[in-house]
């Protein structure tokens, strides 16, 4: 890339924790389902959100998804103030699972079966009037975007894992194409409720879920006082609907996102994928003892997932034993979606 | 001069008492609107059942040209194909196109809301108490497919399936700015050199009871006694909200080198595009104008313009007092002394609001526009009495040749783009 793209600061939202160094402790317990016991999941408690920096009418209108957003958001404020930058010169991305629409309606079921011979009345009714907001992913971006007073260029994507992705390479082109100095990624994973379950039975039997959010601020300098930065180095995305085709496409994702560097896999120093994905690990098969997820910990958290690895990363460059190197992060979406991203550790000194 | 000249080479569109664009340019041409009294709307008693809705005799049309049963996929997936085919027809490709390209499909689309109807299916699920038996209801596919299969990016999934797209899908949720910024983001992946042919757009059905009742919560919905064809009355003085919509519309983007190479005729080129960020409220922009403005100069900027080089303006024109407002400051400030130089229109007066459906609609009638110089008279207009009398809005359809149009969508949340498009 022309211009180099920073990580400079990251906050998550999981069930780890929520410090990026919750990522590498005890795996949590996996729970059971509020609504199916025989599932188990990684739920989290809706969080409040700080008064001084989002309107009270926020945490009663926004479903916990969002809130979770802002909850992870907020704590990126401080650094994004201390940039100094005109409000237009930041870009917000966002992946955001769709807005769970059946989910404030459980409260209409439930009336619907108090009163089963007007269905639709009751569903009007128990509709709450700010609902037409609460269905627009814009609103929560919206709501950051207030909060944290970055109105640059924008773009929100969903609903598949790979949205996290889209988000960052979205911030980052943003930058590399000077149309902003820094940018907010934002992401949150979908809510744990019966609809996700019953959306897609197939997929749902086989993910352990969690719920949680991660935020990246980009920029044009590492943050201050880090001897070493984490500089986005290469990225490459691709989409095969037919499996057939599935692992030539992930090959040559990973081969674009290394090109950038002339590198080859055996470069890199760390590589993080979903070990419980066949088809990708068959990709890094030669390089097994490289592989880590955060998986573990959180569960599978889709739109959340990358941008939460991405946190840990810059996790690693702030512990005394970082060195300098490269990190691969590998998606793979079962809708078919392909990622890859090259990130670069990197001593103050090689930038002077 | 960009690096990479973006080409439009085909488009499809249903909306409203229209299974075409040029239906529907014609239909907007003879001042014939699409809004209608909803009869399900009408049945529930609702104050105003005014809205633009695709009636169950299109719905018919859509499914038989549709390339399986359409009765096993939702909606939103039988229509995304019912329009792709339409553009690919039009630009001259074949569906296989895209898996012998670098290709990519964006899609604009917001929440999937249930209708009366997928409620009508789960109340045969429920139990002798009232409840829904979930058990019964899995085991209805039908029924269980129509509540909770449905997803924001069912009709991309669906679609990029169809045409074996290679490389980039994406669903884009922003609100009524969601077709403009999926047109747009495509524009960007090919003049970036990712990819050389993109098929992007958006679909909506919101034309149901619950968005209906809340929208209409927000105060956002038309509750004036007029006639439902005269409710979208933008940029009058007396408008007094939007009317509810729903449509699809998608254009084929090709890199020119990739047009050139199989010899396909542009209709029309993409000069620009904006996208940002305002936040300054949820439901209206800042009231001078000052970030829709932005917005435009933006776009203007992007295609390497002054702004006194744009002919046309499909305004994002919903018919509340916000929008129009802030949308009619923001365009004296744009066009300056240049106004008198410049047409607008508002296609909503005569289609409604299909909110993420509209950016798209709106940037294949300017397209149409661009290529057979007829400029679309905006419905309910009336000069004698207009608020904003600079802005050179038309009532009657006007045949002039022009080069360059601009299309605005201004989404809830603060969510604002706008595109340039250029004649071939």
């Amino acid at each position: 890339m022309s211009i180099a793209v920073y990580i400079h600061s990251a906050a998550v939202l999981n069930a780890a924790g929520s410090e990026c160094a919750d990522l590498l402790g005890t795996p949590p317990s996996s729970q059971p389902l509020a609504f199916d016991a025989t599932r188990r999941a990684y739920p989290l408690p809706t969080p409040r959100l700080a008064s001084d920096l989002f309107d009270r009418k926020i945490q009663r209108s926004v479903e916990p998804q969002g809130l979770r957003l802002l909850h992870c958001v907020a704590r990126l404020a401080p650094a994004l103030a201390a940039l100094n930058l005109p409000p237009a010169r930041i870009a917000l991305t966002a992946a955001i699972p769709e807005v769970d629409a059946p989910s404030p309606c459980w409260d209409a079921v439930q009336a619907i079966g108090e009163q089963p011979q007007k269905p639709l009345a009751q569903l009007l009714a128990n509709t709450p009037p700010l609902h037409a907001l609460t269905l627009l992913n814009s609103s929560v971006m919206a709501y950051v975007a207030e909060a944290l007073q970055c109105h640059g260029p924008m773009g929100g994507f969903c609903s598949q894992d790979n949205a996290g992705l889209d988000a960052l390479i979205e911030a980052c082109q943003q930058i590399v194409e000077q149309r902003a100095d820094a940018a907010l990624v934002v992401s949150s994973s979908p809510n744990l409720t019966p609809a996700l379950y019953l959306r897609d039975p197939h997929q749902a039997s086989e993910a352990m879920y969690g719920e949680g959010a991660a935020a990246l601020l980009l920029g044009l300098v590492p943050a201050p006082d880090t001897p070493i930065t984490l500089r986005i180095a290469g990225f490459a995305r691709g989409y095969s609907a037919d499996p057939q085709r599935g692992a030539a496409v992930g090959r040559g994702v990973i081969d674009r996102a290394l090109s950038v560097e002339k590198l080859r896999l055996g470069d890199v120093g760390q590589i993080v994928a979903n070990p419980e994905d066949a088809q990708l690990m068959s990709l890094i098969a030669d390089h097994p003892r490289d592989v880590r997820s955060a998986r573990a910990m959180t569960g599978d958290l889709g739109a959340s997932a990358l941008l939460t690895e991405i946190a840990l990363a810059l996790h690693h460059t702030h512990t005394a034993s970082a060195t300098p190197g490269y990190t691969l992060l590998v998606s793979h979406s079962r809708a078919g979606h392909w990622g890859a991203l090259l990130l670069a550790s990197e001593t103050m000194e090689e930038h002077t | 001069m960009r690096t990479r000249e973006v080409y439009v080479t085909g488009f499809g569109l249903v909306a409203p008492m229209a299974l075409d664009a040029a239906t529907l340019f014609e239909r907007i041409c003879q001042k014939q609107s699409c809004v209608r009294e909803h009869p399900r709307f009408k049945a529930l008693g609702f104050n105003n059942s005014a809205a633009g809705f695709i009636d169950d005799g299109q719905w018919q049309q859509i499914a038989a040209g549709f390339g399986g049963n359409a009765t096993l996929h939702p909606r939103q997936s039988v229509l995304a194909e019912f329009v792709a085919r339409q553009a690919l027809q039009h630009a001259g490709l074949t569906p296989t196109a895209f898996a012998h390209a670098r290709s990519g499909l964006f899609l604009g689309a917001n929440k999937y809301c249930a209708d009366s109807h997928d409620l009508h299916r789960a109340s045969r699920c429920m139990d002798e108490t009232g409840r829904v038996d979930l058990d019964q209801l899995l085991d209805t596919p039908a029924a269980s497919r129509a509540l909770f299969g449905r997803r924001v990016d069912q009709q991309t999934l669906h679609l990029a399936e169809t045409l074996g797209i290679r490389d980039h899908i994406s669903t884009h949720s922003d609100a009524c700015a969601a077709g403009t910024m999926a047109i747009g983001s495509a524009y960007r992946a090919i003049e970036r050199g990712e990819i050389d042919l993109a098929i992007c757009g958006a679909v909506e059905l919101m034309a149901n009871e619950l968005p209906y009742y809340m929208f209409n919560s927000l105060g956002a919905l038309c509750q004036a006694d007029l006639p439902a064809s005269e409710q979208s009355r933008p940029f009058m003085p007396d408008r007094c909200g939007f009317v509810i919509s729903e449509g699809a519309a998608m254009v084929v983007l090709e890199s020119a080198e990739h047009a050139q190479r199989r010899k396909a005729t542009p209709l029309g080129r993409v000069l620009g595009y904006a996208n940002v960020c305002e936040a300054q409220k949820m439901t209206s922009s800042s009231r001078d104008g000052s970030k829709y403005e932005e917005c435009m100069e933006a776009a203007i900027e992007d295609a390497g313009l002054l702004s006194s080089a744009v002919q046309h303006v499909n305004t994002h024109g919903t018919s509340t007092q916000a929008n129009d407002s802030c949308e009619a400051l923001a365009l004296q400030r744009v066009f300056g002394e240049c106004q008198e130089h410049v047409t607008f229109t508002a296609n909503k007066s005569a289609i409604g609001h299909s909110l993420a459906g509209s950016g798209a609609i709106e940037a294949v009638l300017s397209l149409i526009s661009l290529r057979d110089g007829v400029l679309l008279p905006t419905l309910n207009y009336d000069h004698d009495r207009t608020e904003y009398p600079s802005l050179k809005f038309l009532s009657e359809p006007m045949r002039q040749s022009i080069n360059v149009v601009m299309s605005n969508s201004f989404g809830f949340g603060g969510v604002n783009s706008s595109l340039v498009l250029g004649r071939a």
